[in-house]
Protein backbone atom coordinates (compact mmCIF):
# COMPACT_ATOMS: atom_id res chain seq x y z
CA UNK A 1 0.00 0.00 0.00
CA UNK A 2 0.88 3.38 -0.91
CA UNK A 3 2.11 5.92 1.76
CA UNK A 4 -1.08 8.13 3.05
CA UNK A 5 0.98 10.90 3.83
CA UNK A 6 0.90 12.38 0.44
CA UNK A 7 -1.83 13.78 -1.33
CA UNK A 8 -4.36 13.71 2.29
CA UNK A 9 -7.36 15.29 3.81
CA UNK A 10 -5.50 18.68 2.84
CA UNK A 11 -5.81 18.26 -1.02
CA UNK A 12 -9.07 16.55 -0.95
CA UNK A 13 -10.65 19.47 1.03
CA UNK A 14 -9.62 21.98 -1.73
CA UNK A 15 -11.07 20.17 -4.34
CA UNK A 16 -13.98 19.30 -2.21
CA UNK A 17 -14.47 23.08 -1.96
CA UNK A 18 -13.92 23.86 -5.67
CA UNK A 19 -16.41 22.14 -6.48
CA UNK A 20 -18.89 23.08 -3.71
CA UNK A 21 -18.51 26.51 -4.73
CA UNK A 22 -19.45 25.11 -8.55
CA UNK A 23 -16.09 25.99 -10.41
CA UNK A 24 -15.79 24.30 -13.19
CA UNK A 25 -12.12 22.24 -13.27
CA UNK A 26 -10.58 19.34 -14.23
CA UNK A 27 -8.05 16.71 -13.75
CA UNK A 28 -5.50 16.35 -16.70
CA UNK A 29 -2.37 14.74 -17.30
CA UNK A 30 -0.41 11.81 -15.84
CA UNK A 31 -2.33 12.53 -12.72
CA UNK A 32 -4.93 12.25 -14.48
CA UNK A 33 -4.14 9.19 -16.18
CA UNK A 34 -3.08 7.40 -13.13
CA UNK A 35 -6.11 8.17 -11.31
CA UNK A 36 -7.62 5.74 -14.03
CA UNK A 37 -5.36 2.94 -13.93
CA UNK A 38 -1.93 3.80 -15.48
CA UNK A 39 1.40 2.94 -13.91
CA UNK A 40 2.57 6.77 -14.70
CA UNK A 41 4.73 9.12 -12.26
CA UNK A 42 3.87 12.41 -11.68
CA UNK A 43 5.14 14.86 -9.36
CA UNK A 44 2.38 17.09 -9.03
CA UNK A 45 -1.40 17.37 -10.22
CA UNK A 46 -2.59 19.29 -12.63
CA UNK A 47 -5.95 21.50 -12.42
CA UNK A 48 -7.76 23.20 -16.08
CA UNK A 49 -10.30 25.39 -15.13
CA UNK A 50 -12.41 27.06 -17.66
CA UNK A 51 -11.91 30.37 -16.36
CA UNK A 52 -8.77 31.33 -14.23
CA UNK A 53 -10.36 34.60 -13.20
CA UNK A 54 -13.10 32.93 -12.07
CA UNK A 55 -13.34 34.88 -8.36
CA UNK A 56 -14.89 31.14 -6.90
CA UNK A 57 -11.66 29.85 -6.93
CA UNK A 58 -10.36 32.43 -4.50
CA UNK A 59 -12.87 31.84 -2.40
CA UNK A 60 -12.11 27.62 -2.48
CA UNK A 61 -8.49 28.98 -1.76
CA UNK A 62 -9.29 31.37 1.17
CA UNK A 63 -11.43 28.24 2.81
CA UNK A 64 -7.86 26.24 2.50
CA UNK A 65 -5.65 28.54 3.68
CA UNK A 66 -3.71 28.92 0.26
CA UNK A 67 -3.67 31.72 -2.05
CA UNK A 68 -3.37 32.55 -6.05
CA UNK A 69 -0.12 33.71 -7.46
CA UNK A 70 -0.95 35.37 -10.72
CA UNK A 71 1.62 34.53 -13.87
CA UNK A 72 4.36 37.25 -14.41
CA UNK A 73 6.85 37.17 -17.41
CA UNK A 74 8.91 35.16 -15.28
CA UNK A 75 6.51 32.58 -14.14
CA UNK A 76 3.18 30.66 -14.79
CA UNK A 77 0.24 31.23 -12.73
CA UNK A 78 0.88 29.23 -9.40
CA UNK A 79 -0.67 28.26 -6.32
CA UNK A 80 0.52 29.03 -2.71
CA UNK A 81 0.20 27.08 0.51
CA UNK A 82 0.30 23.58 2.13
CA UNK A 83 -2.92 22.75 0.69
CA UNK A 84 -2.39 23.38 -2.58
CA UNK A 85 1.35 22.91 -3.18
CA UNK A 86 0.42 19.58 -4.96
CA UNK A 87 -1.64 21.09 -7.52
CA UNK A 88 -0.60 22.45 -10.52
CA UNK A 89 -2.54 24.95 -12.82
CA UNK A 90 -2.73 24.16 -16.66
CA UNK A 91 -3.93 27.52 -18.77
CA UNK A 92 -4.38 25.42 -21.99
CA UNK A 93 -4.09 21.82 -23.46
CA UNK A 94 -2.22 21.03 -26.48
CA UNK A 95 -4.18 19.45 -29.25
CA UNK A 96 -7.56 19.60 -27.64
CA UNK A 97 -10.55 21.14 -27.71
CA UNK A 98 -11.50 24.06 -25.76
CA UNK A 99 -12.46 23.67 -22.21
CA UNK A 100 -16.02 23.09 -22.47
CA UNK A 101 -16.07 20.38 -25.27
CA UNK A 102 -13.46 18.44 -22.84
CA UNK A 103 -15.22 18.46 -19.86
CA UNK A 104 -18.65 17.00 -21.57
CA UNK A 105 -16.11 14.48 -22.11
CA UNK A 106 -14.54 14.11 -18.60
CA UNK A 107 -15.21 10.85 -17.01
CA UNK A 108 -16.11 11.02 -12.81
CA UNK A 109 -13.56 9.58 -10.29
CA UNK A 110 -14.50 8.90 -6.95
CA UNK A 111 -11.76 10.53 -4.89
CA UNK A 112 -11.65 10.08 -0.99
CA UNK A 113 -15.02 11.72 -0.25
CA UNK A 114 -15.39 13.43 -3.00
CA UNK A 115 -16.11 12.93 -6.98
CA UNK A 116 -14.13 14.34 -9.23
CA UNK A 117 -13.88 15.33 -13.39
CA UNK A 118 -10.90 14.29 -15.41
CA UNK A 119 -9.71 13.93 -18.22
CA UNK A 120 -10.06 10.53 -20.68
CA UNK A 121 -7.10 8.37 -20.79
CA UNK A 122 -7.51 8.79 -24.28
CA UNK A 123 -7.64 12.47 -24.42
CA UNK A 124 -4.32 12.46 -22.10
CA UNK A 125 -3.12 10.78 -25.00
CA UNK A 126 -4.19 12.74 -27.89
CA UNK A 127 -2.23 16.07 -25.99
CA UNK A 128 1.06 14.54 -25.22
CA UNK A 129 1.36 13.17 -29.20
CA UNK A 130 0.65 16.55 -30.51
CA UNK A 131 2.72 18.85 -27.92
CA UNK A 132 5.80 16.86 -29.14
CA UNK A 133 7.46 17.36 -26.29
CA UNK A 134 10.20 14.56 -25.47
CA UNK A 135 8.79 13.88 -21.95
CA UNK A 136 5.43 14.10 -23.21
CA UNK A 137 6.41 11.02 -26.21
CA UNK A 138 7.85 8.86 -23.26
CA UNK A 139 4.73 8.57 -21.58
CA UNK A 140 2.87 7.52 -24.64
CA UNK A 141 3.88 3.49 -24.41
CA UNK A 142 2.66 3.36 -20.68
CA UNK A 143 -0.35 5.67 -21.43
CA UNK A 144 -1.20 3.81 -24.55
CA UNK A 145 -0.85 -0.06 -23.29
CA UNK A 146 -2.87 1.38 -19.92
CA UNK A 147 -5.54 2.47 -22.54
CA UNK A 148 -6.10 -0.85 -24.28
CA UNK A 149 -5.31 -2.64 -20.90
CA UNK A 150 -8.45 -0.73 -19.94
CA UNK A 151 -10.88 -0.91 -22.40
CA UNK A 152 -10.14 -4.98 -22.58
CA UNK A 153 -10.87 -5.03 -18.83
CA UNK A 154 -13.94 -3.42 -19.30
CA UNK A 155 -15.27 -5.50 -22.12
CA UNK A 156 -14.23 -8.56 -20.28
CA UNK A 157 -16.24 -6.77 -16.71
CA UNK A 158 -19.09 -6.22 -18.94
CA UNK A 159 -18.81 -10.00 -20.60
CA UNK A 160 -18.89 -11.16 -17.49
CA UNK A 161 -22.02 -9.13 -16.02
CA UNK A 162 -24.02 -9.94 -19.34
CA UNK A 163 -23.06 -13.79 -18.92
CA UNK A 164 -24.20 -13.79 -15.16
CA UNK A 165 -27.46 -11.77 -15.79
CA UNK A 166 -28.38 -14.97 -18.14
CA UNK A 167 -27.18 -17.65 -15.70
CA UNK B 1 -22.75 -11.76 -2.48
CA UNK B 2 -23.62 -10.32 -6.04
CA UNK B 3 -20.52 -7.62 -6.09
CA UNK B 4 -18.37 -10.28 -4.13
CA UNK B 5 -19.05 -13.01 -7.08
CA UNK B 6 -18.51 -10.04 -9.46
CA UNK B 7 -15.33 -9.26 -7.79
CA UNK B 8 -14.11 -12.93 -7.74
CA UNK B 9 -15.66 -13.62 -11.47
CA UNK B 10 -17.42 -16.25 -10.18
CA UNK B 11 -20.76 -17.20 -12.08
CA UNK B 12 -23.89 -17.71 -9.71
CA UNK B 13 -24.08 -20.79 -11.00
CA UNK B 14 -20.74 -22.31 -10.61
CA UNK B 15 -21.27 -20.83 -6.85
CA UNK B 16 -24.23 -22.92 -5.93
CA UNK B 17 -22.88 -26.36 -7.48
CA UNK B 18 -19.64 -25.34 -5.14
CA UNK B 19 -22.27 -25.14 -2.05
CA UNK B 20 -24.18 -27.96 -2.82
CA UNK B 21 -21.03 -30.51 -2.87
CA UNK B 22 -20.24 -32.49 0.25
CA UNK B 23 -16.91 -31.94 -0.51
CA UNK B 24 -15.24 -29.57 -2.64
CA UNK B 25 -11.68 -31.12 -2.64
CA UNK B 26 -10.61 -34.00 -4.76
CA UNK B 27 -10.93 -37.52 -3.41
CA UNK B 28 -7.15 -37.79 -3.68
CA UNK B 29 -5.95 -35.00 -1.80
CA UNK B 30 -8.44 -36.46 1.08
CA UNK B 31 -6.58 -39.49 0.81
CA UNK B 32 -2.90 -38.42 0.65
CA UNK B 33 -4.05 -36.49 3.62
CA UNK B 34 -5.28 -39.20 5.90
CA UNK B 35 -2.26 -41.05 4.44
CA UNK B 36 -0.09 -38.61 5.54
CA UNK B 37 -2.01 -37.88 9.07
CA UNK B 38 -2.68 -34.11 8.46
CA UNK B 39 -5.41 -31.77 7.52
CA UNK B 40 -5.86 -31.73 3.54
CA UNK B 41 -6.07 -27.70 4.62
CA UNK B 42 -2.48 -28.40 4.54
CA UNK B 43 -1.88 -28.45 0.93
CA UNK B 44 -4.08 -25.04 0.51
CA UNK B 45 -2.00 -23.30 2.28
CA UNK B 46 -0.87 -20.07 0.37
CA UNK B 47 -0.30 -16.95 0.47
CA UNK B 48 -3.12 -14.62 -0.34
CA UNK B 49 -1.00 -12.23 -2.19
CA UNK B 50 0.43 -14.91 -4.18
CA UNK B 51 -3.07 -16.30 -5.14
CA UNK B 52 -4.07 -12.78 -6.24
CA UNK B 53 -0.55 -12.03 -8.29
CA UNK B 54 -0.73 -15.08 -9.88
CA UNK B 55 -4.45 -14.28 -11.23
CA UNK B 56 -3.11 -10.68 -12.37
CA UNK B 57 -0.33 -12.51 -14.40
CA UNK B 58 -3.00 -14.73 -15.81
CA UNK B 59 -5.13 -12.22 -17.06
CA UNK B 60 -2.47 -10.17 -17.82
CA UNK B 61 -1.10 -12.92 -20.07
CA UNK B 62 -4.82 -13.21 -21.78
CA UNK B 63 -4.83 -9.19 -22.21
CA UNK B 64 -1.48 -9.26 -23.85
CA UNK B 65 -2.38 -12.32 -25.99
CA UNK B 66 -5.35 -11.00 -26.98
CA UNK B 67 -3.74 -7.71 -28.06
CA UNK B 68 -0.23 -8.71 -29.26
CA UNK B 69 1.15 -5.05 -29.86
CA UNK B 70 0.88 -4.23 -26.05
CA UNK B 71 3.85 -4.92 -23.57
CA UNK B 72 2.54 -7.55 -21.05
CA UNK B 73 4.76 -6.06 -17.90
CA UNK B 74 2.49 -2.29 -19.05
CA UNK B 75 -0.78 -4.54 -18.95
CA UNK B 76 0.28 -6.30 -15.69
CA UNK B 77 0.74 -2.94 -13.89
CA UNK B 78 -2.27 -1.37 -15.42
CA UNK B 79 -4.30 -4.39 -13.78
CA UNK B 80 -2.60 -3.74 -10.05
CA UNK B 81 -3.41 -0.38 -10.23
CA UNK B 82 -7.45 -1.39 -11.17
CA UNK B 83 -7.35 -3.48 -8.56
CA UNK B 84 -6.75 -0.41 -6.45
CA UNK B 85 -9.03 2.96 -5.39
CA UNK B 86 -8.32 5.65 -7.63
CA UNK B 87 -6.90 7.54 -4.93
CA UNK B 88 -4.38 4.97 -4.05
CA UNK B 89 -3.14 4.96 -7.67
CA UNK B 90 -2.86 8.56 -7.60
CA UNK B 91 -0.83 8.45 -4.14
CA UNK B 92 1.79 5.59 -5.94
CA UNK B 93 1.91 7.64 -8.91
CA UNK B 94 3.02 11.14 -6.96
CA UNK B 95 5.21 9.17 -4.97
CA UNK B 96 7.18 7.26 -7.46
CA UNK B 97 7.09 10.66 -9.23
CA UNK B 98 8.65 12.70 -5.90
CA UNK B 99 11.09 10.18 -5.51
CA UNK B 100 12.73 9.97 -9.01
CA UNK B 101 12.85 13.76 -10.15
CA UNK B 102 12.00 12.65 -14.39
CA UNK B 103 11.28 16.46 -15.15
Amino acid sequence: MAEKSIFTEKEIAFLRELIRQGVPFMIVGLAAAALQGAFVVTQDIDLWFADLGDPRIARALKKVGGSYIPPSHLSPPLFAGKSVELFDIVTAMHGLDEFGSEMKRAVDIPLGSVTVKAMPIERIIASKESTGRQKDLLALPVLKDAAATIKAKTKSKRRTRRKRSKS
Amino acid sequence: MGSLLERASVSKTAFYSLVRKDDILPRSICSIASALDVSPLAFLEEDVEAIKARRLIKEADAIARAHPGLDRENVRHTLLMLSMEPIERLRRGLIRGRKIDIH
